[in-house]
């Protein structure tokens, strides 16, 4: 027989293992997924990946040059829109309207909008700017981007921005400067690493969506630099080459894999340890 | 902040004066069926005259759709649609290619082109009626081999198919029952059996499952060594999937300009034709007439070109008589 | 509102180019909702509400659309997805919070963050490739063979194992949750005084008692609101199990068949359909999952906010 006191401890030890195991197994995967993305991607990587466009199946030689550029483009393109309308609509939130209920009734709608399947914006930004066009275009896929990156990058702003101390506003105030001196001179300042952060993060977020682009960017499967069409885009062709019955297809597919998420844990510890460094 | 900006919209600007010497562009989505044999020829023209063909592959249901749409340059659809369809939607059809669907199968022991078959069967097998590998109707198709008492585990593809389209409409063709339950189509509700998305899913799931039986392109179950059957056509014969059977049903095939070539060539007529054989169909829009010239001056090309490129990948090129009928028609339409 | 701007108009300008900016996630809100509700429309007015929800029926030829199989397979994988994800999400927390010693925390926190910004499609790459025979050739069969014989169990790993059905992509989708979901329960439990711990540990509580007894109630709202936050998310994924589902439009109630979520759908026949109807019927599948989820979402938001409420009074 165990006393309650044993009784206690050997329940409290149980308990505290099995956590331990979970944090163990959460680095498992990580550890297994990264791994495998980064064995077979650096196996199928060549200089063809990079400088070639895809050859049809069973051609040699075939690369992805076309969605790299394609993926940047869509990329590029959505960061010059969402992240404008993300900084000033923050800004809005945490100035202007600064402890009124509209501005917390679109902070909440951002932080729902944050995680709303970005399939439906998919199907959205099909009815809006791909049937009226009379084709698939980059455009789309760079809006549809957009609207994932706005609310991330507006929130980040708001919560930044609510940072930067009052005081320095006022200081600021007493010399006689107007208020949008005040926020791009003084406040914007303060809460640029914040905000930077958030935009690289909200670029890591969108750089492996694929879901909005199937319907909107589509694919191409030559080099293009026409916004106005079918554009190809590193995620969509991982999509149609993983799922593709040809086993070239299958390296290209884990080497775009080993592209994408280096670029995106780069930018990911990049956006974290700028924060650190600032705000710590 | 600002130096970024300025120099990302830098970065923009030099991107949009590119677009003005972008090379000429097709634009067409469509059957999966075809894409293999499309590709090629696109990655060959492109090098001859520089203009890019971009075919995606996204189904037979999705290239009629498309190009109902407009949102490309011309679909692509295993599934002829009828002129008053076409006419409907101001579309213009014409075949590029032939090619036959196979049964493949799993089941240990049984090796490619010895299973025999026939419609009835695959028509039970796919309603679900019939249910073991030792059915005495197996048996009699098959009396030298030994079936064991397993049950069947069907497959079929879960997206809009052309390949789906042609076997459906096979099966519809030869019974009554399949007709009256389920009908023809690039995707129908299945009475039984599990959904692979693409050749790769169902075969995925033909290899992993055993005792099991789905259809693919013929190109695609050879390249994978599937086993593949032999099925009786409607001649009365038994006949393995080949080059020489899809010929045999190609030239059986009676395609005419005046209906638009709107034509399945399932259960062809010919001693030694193959029953799922099928063209694959190219859709252009009577309104876009720049891009249709375009796209009719690829498969021209093509037609004159690529029928090597086409055999290599067990596809039938169209035989010259019908060639000829095709260039007449587009001649007819205003656009070659 | 501190501060009168009224007077510059440089300032008026600017306040007002902002209120447009935030005013755009109003505008997607509404705007998302009236164009999918416009183009489903045509589905709408042929199956009506109560009949496409409730009905069965994805066939395409006889043009007879429903959404339950579609709703079926999206609740039973996030459902089972969260089964598995929400224990595992709160250990790891609770080792980050409490068990880990101080110069493991950082890196073990960091590691977790960026398996949660790993996009979806290479876990759902990787789930086909690694995971998928994984499953179908040792764990599938493993299951199957414990439990045959055991009535109430049995009937869920009916069929052929084949590693590409419901049971895959739910395990892929919890190990895509679990990050997400560790890391807010993490913040969530960093929330609990420590003062209120220390006075656990002074009457002469153990570790998990202190845990059990202090830090989970007290931060029960905002494990909560993120397990209901993480149901949203897993609501609405698409391609970590377009990947691994099979796309099937059944309802099943083996774990080991194929299945189709609402994403799947929309994913492998959005640009497919080829009749009006089947299109708007897609429309409409969409604007079921964004009610979904959205109305999902609004409610963890609400037990999130009132989570810190109670904090910062």
């Amino acid at each position: 027989m165990m006393t309650r006191e044993q009784v206690r401890k050997t329940e409290g030890y149980i308990a505290l293992l099995l956590c331990t195991l979970a944090a163990l197994g959460g680095l498992f995967w990580l550890v297994f997924i990264l791994g495998d993305v980064l064995v077979n991607g650096i196996k199928a990587l060549s200089p063809a990946l990079f400088l070639n466009d895809p050859a049809p199946p069973g051609v040699e030689g075939g690369g992805l040059r076309n969605a790299f550029i394609g993926q940047l483009m869509i990329t590029v393109f959505a960061t010059l829109i969402g992240v404008p309308v993300g900084v000033l609509g923050g800004t809005f939130l945490a100035e202007y309207a600064r402890g009124r209920r509209i501005a917390r009734v679109i902070s909440v709608l951002s932080d729902i909008m944050v995680s709303v399947p970005s399939i439906v914006i998919g199907t959205f930004i099909y009815a809006v700017l791909v049937k009226p066009v009379g084709h698939f275009n980059g455009w789309a896929g760079a809006v549809a981007l957009a609207i994932i990156m706005i609310p991330v990058v507006l929130r980040t702003t708001e919560n930044m921005l609510a940072l930067v101390p009052w005081t320095l506003r006022e200081a600021a105030f007493a010399l006689g400067a107007p208020y949008y001196k005040v926020i791009t001179q003084v406040v914007y300042r303060g809460a640029a690493a914040g905000i930077l952060t958030g935009v690289l993060l909200s670029i890591a977020r969108v750089a492996g969506e694929t879901a909005p682009l199937l319907f909107t960017s589509f694919n191409n499967s030559f080099f293009s630099l026409n916004m106005k069409g079918p554009i190809a885009s590193l995620t969509v062709t991982i999509f149609q080459y993983a799922m593709g019955p040809y086993d070239d297809w299958h390296a290209q597919a884990w080497a775009a894999a080993f592209i994408i998420t280096v670029f995106i844990l780069i930018l990911t510890i990049v956006g974290r340890a700028l924060i650190k460094w600032r705000y710590r | 902040m600002k130096k970024i900006i300025g120099l990302v919209l830098s970065v923009a600007l030099i991107l949009s004066f590119g677009i003005a010497g972008a090379a000429e562009t097709i634009n067409g989505a469509g059957s999966s069926f075809a894409y293999p044999i499309y590709s090629a020829w696109a990655y060959d023209y492109q090098k001859v005259t520089g203009v890019r063909l971009n075919y995606q592959s996204i189904g037979s249901g999705g290239g009629i759709r498309q190009i109902t749409e407009r949102t490309v340059d011309f679909g692509a659809s295993d599934l002829p649609l009828s002129p008053a369809e076409l006419k409907k939607d101001g579309l213009i059809q014409f075949p590029a290619v032939i090619g036959g669907v196979v049964p493949i199968v799993n089941v240990p022991g049984v090796k490619p082109d010895q299973m025999r078959l026939d419609s009835q069967t695959m028509c039970r097998i796919y309603l679900g009626e019939l249910k073991y590998w030792d059915d005495p109707q197996l048996r009699a198709l098959n009396p030298a081999m030994n079936l064991p008492h397993k049950e069947i585990t069907v497959v079929h593809r879960s997206d809009g198919s052309g390949t789906t389209a042609i076997f459906t409409n096979y099966l519809d063709q030869t019974c009554p029952e399949w007709k009256k339950k389920v009908g023809t189509g690039v995707s129908v509700k299945w009475p039984v059996g599990i959904g692979g998305k693409g050749s790769e899913g169902v075969t995925n799931y033909v290899r992993r499952a055993g005792y099991s039986v789905g259809y693919v392109e013929f190109a695609y179950a050879q390249q994978n060594r599937l086993s593949y059957t032999q099925l009786k056509n409607p001649a009365g014969h038994f006949v393995s999937p080949n080059f020489l059977t899809f010929e045999n049903a190609a030239n059986t095939a009676d395609f005419e300009a005046k209906n638009d070539f709107d034509l399945m060539m399932t259960n062809a007529k010919g001693a030694n034709a193959w029953p799922i054989a099928g063209g694959t169909f190219v859709l252009l829009a009577r309104d876009k007439k720049d891009a249709s010239m375009k796209t009719v001056k690829f498969y021209d090309w093509a037609f004159k070109n690529g029928d090597n490129k086409a055999k290599e990948l067990i596809y039938v090129p169209l035989p010259a008589s019908l060639k000829n009928k095709i260039r007449a028609y587009w001649k007819a339409n205003g656009i070659y | 509102m501190p501060v009168s701007s009224r007077k510059n108009p440089v300032d008026v300008t600017f306040s007002a180019i902002t209120a447009v900016a935030s005013f755009s996630v109003i505008v997607l809100v509404v705007g998302i909702l009236y164009v999918l509700f416009s183009e489903s429309s045509l589905a709408i007015s042929k199956f009506g509400v109560w009949h496409f929800l409730s009905s069965t029926d994805w066939d395409p030829v006889r043009e007879s659309f429903g959404a339950l199989t579609n709703i079926y397979g999206t609740v039973v994988t996030t459902i089972l997805s969260l089964i598995i994800a929400i224990p595992v999400a709160i250990g790891i927390a609770i080792f980050i919070t409490e068990i880990s010693p101080n110069f493991l925390k950082g890196p073990i926190g960091v590691a977790i963050e960026l398996l949660a910004a790993i996009p979806s499609i290479i876990y759902g790459m990787w789930g086909l490739f690694a995971l998928s025979p994984i499953m179908g050739n040792y764990v599938e069969p493993f299951l199957q063979k414990m439990t045959t014989g055991i009535p109430l169990v049995a009937f869920l790993f009916q069929g052929t194992p084949m590693g590409i059905d419901i049971l895959t992509a739910s395990v892929i989708l919890s190990i895509m949750i679990i990050p997400f979901t560790a890391s807010i329960s993490r913040d969530s439990f960093n929330l609990t005084p420590p003062i209120v711990k220390e006075s656990a540990y002074a009457v002469g509580a153990t570790k998990w008692e202190v845990v059990k007894n202090v830090v989970l109630p007290y931060s029960k709202l905002g494990v909560f609101g993120g397990a209901v936050l993480s149901l949203g998310r897993a609501l609405g994924e698409t391609m970590a199990v377009a990947f691994v589902l099979g796309n099937d439009h059944k309802i099943t109630s083996s774990l080991l068949d194929a299945a189709a979520t609402i994403t799947v759908t929309l994913a492998n026949e959005f640009v497919e359909a080829d009749k009006d109807i089947y299109l708007s019927s897609l429309f409409y599948l969409a604007l079921v999952l964004f009610m979904m989820s959205f109305i999902t979402l609004a409610v963890a938001k609400f037990f999130l906010i009132r989570a810190e409420r109670r904090f910062s009074r």
